[in-house]
């Protein structure tokens, strides 16, 4: 079967703590099943990513939809989970094993942390309090030596997603844009990354239905779907961190779809800090290796750009709940493509790429990568 | 009582932050050499003990003392409080001389030019801590 995506639903993004975590989940599933067009019943298997869970909290939701009985499983691929559970959903329906499976992702960060995540104290820099802004500010700090990266080209990167976060009825950080000496003034996190350079911590939740060819109108050819656990990052290798892992997943992607980076029209991709977007876009070959910086002050990828990078406002304006990012990745892409993202509508929007990365672990070039290429048929 | 206070998780944060203490995977200095293993077939270096065969080419893989010299590959100062560590604190990957790349912590919290000479001076709370050699 040819996997398509047939409808997608989120929750709203923000500091929900006075919310249940499955009250977020069952507003994305209800979403998502009323935009495929489909009953409870139609489904035939649930997956869900989540870092933080709570565990069990997917048969805690299962008690609210009344699925009993579905194979269910939960991954964690940390900030790639709600991708990898996606890919799964793909690859289940490729291969003929269900006909119709509901993806569920999710986090409630702020029941957990109260700033930046605390860092694995089972993991060798974690213990050493590496904190992710630190690491994501290692790479930044080796880009601003090698290529001469400034912090006016780091700052335009949140500049333009949290504008683009404006128009996002469902983002966490709607009030104003801030501007390039804005960013820039506002504290510093791990130098060069400022506080407004950081994502937000946030809860949230995403539903993605994936099932196969129907001819409903709407539905959205999943071209491609590829899924890399980390690599040793091999320190005789000059790649930042991050670089090489959402390099696999984007080669497997592109050769998957047959298509080269410039075919995509809008794509939402892991800016969990402005470096972030920076490096993925390189790995991503839309701009080469040290020129990734030059992107958003070009206005390459604005909204009203060339190849619009996270018109929803990305992880530094929309929010960040691990498992809740990458379905709500894919629910931008769809809206875009659809031509439905209102006040957010990009110009072209046949070709719609989502990429996810999640790391933290030690010695590793990223714990998992997915990139996913949808399109309009 | 505020949303969120009091309300146990099973969150493992370690004993830096009050929980629960957790084996340590950091790497070891032992006073002279940062103490872990090398491959025998294509002598890839590695800062951690008990893994069962090289990583990058799945040799066997021998006991190694590694130099605490090397070169500065990237730094930052970070400016938030993160487990027992009070900012501005600074790290580093360092890449040993002959040796794996590790992450230490600054005697003095800078940025540092990539390749900028260190030498790791002890630990710090078990955290390797470096300076900057003339």
């Amino acid at each position: 079967m040819n996997p398509m995506l047939w409808g997608v639903g989120t929750s709203d993004y923000g500091l929900q703590p006075e919310k249940r975590v499955e009250q977020l989940c069952w507003t994305a599933i209800a979403e998502a099943v009323a935009d495929a067009g489909i009953t409870p019943a139609d489904i035939d298997a649930i997956i869900v990513g989540s870092v933080f869970g709570p565990p069990g909290v997917a048969t805690r939701v299962q008690r609210g939809i009344g699925l009993p009985g579905v194979p269910m499983w939960t991954v964690e691929n940390a900030c790639a989970s709600g991708t990898s559970a996606y890919h799964e959903a793909v690859e289940a329906v490729r291969s003929g094993r269900f006909g119709c499976v509901l993806v569920l992702g999710v986090d409630q960060m702020s029941t957990l942390f109260s700033g930046a995540i605390v860092p694995e104290a089972t993991d060798p820099e974690g213990a050493s309090s590496l904190p992710l802004p630190g690491l994501y500010a290692l790479g930044a700090q080796r880009y601003v030596q090698e290529f001469g990266v400034t912090p006016e080209q780091l700052a335009a990167v949140a500049v333009k997603n949290k504008r683009n976060g404006l128009d996002n009825p469902r983002a966490q950080l709607r009030k104003a844009a801030p501007t390039i000496e804005e960013v820039l003034s506002s504290r510093m996190i791990a130098e060069p990354l400022t506080f407004l350079q950081c994502c937000p911590t946030s809860d949230g939740a995403g539903a993605v239905i994936v099932g196969g060819e129907r001819g409903r109108e709407g539905d959205l050819r999943i071209e491609a779907s590829a899924m890399v656990s980390g690599a040793l990052w091999d320190h005789r290798s000059d790649d930042v961190w991050g670089y090489a892992s959402v390099a696999r997943a984007a080669e497997q992607a592109y050769a998957q779809a047959e298509r080269t980076p410039s075919e995509i029209d809008v794509m939402e991709v892991h800016d969990a800090f402005t470096i972030g977007e920076i490096v993925t876009l390189e790995a991503l070959g839309v701009a080469p290796r040290g020129k990734g910086a030059e992107l958003a002050p070009s206005g390459h990828t604005a909204r009203d750009g060339v190849q619009p990078v996270n018109p929803s406002g990305g992880l530094l304006s929309r929010g960040h709940p691990l498992g809740g990012t990458g379905t709500a990745q894919i629910a931008e892409i769809a809206w875009q493509l659809r031509g439905r993202a209102g006040a957010r509508q990009v110009a072209r929007h046949r070709v719609g790429m989502v990429e996810t990365m999640g790391g933290g672990a030690a010695g590793m070039d990223g714990n998992a990568c997915v990139v996913t290429i949808l399109s309009r048929p | 009582m505020a949303l969120g206070e009091g309300r146990p998780t099973k969150r493992r944060p370690g004993s830096a932050v009050g929980g629960l203490p957790v084996a340590d995977s950091r790497p070891v200095f032992d006073g002279d050499a940062v103490v872990g293993v090398r491959c025998t077939v294509c002598r890839y270096p590695v800062a951690q003990n008990g893994i069962p065969w090289c990583p990058s080419c799945y040799g066997t893989v021998e006991p190694a003392r590694f130099a605490t010299t090397g070169a500065a590959w990237t730094s930052t100062v970070v400016g938030i409080p993160v487990g027992e560590r009070r900012p501005p604190f600074g790290l580093a990957y360092l890449d040993l001389d002959d040796g794996p790349r590790v992450l230490v912590h600054l005697v003095e919290p800078a940025i540092l030019r990539t390749g900028e000479r260190l030498r790791i001076t002890g630990t710090d709370a078990g955290d390797l801590v470096a300076e900057v050699t003339a």
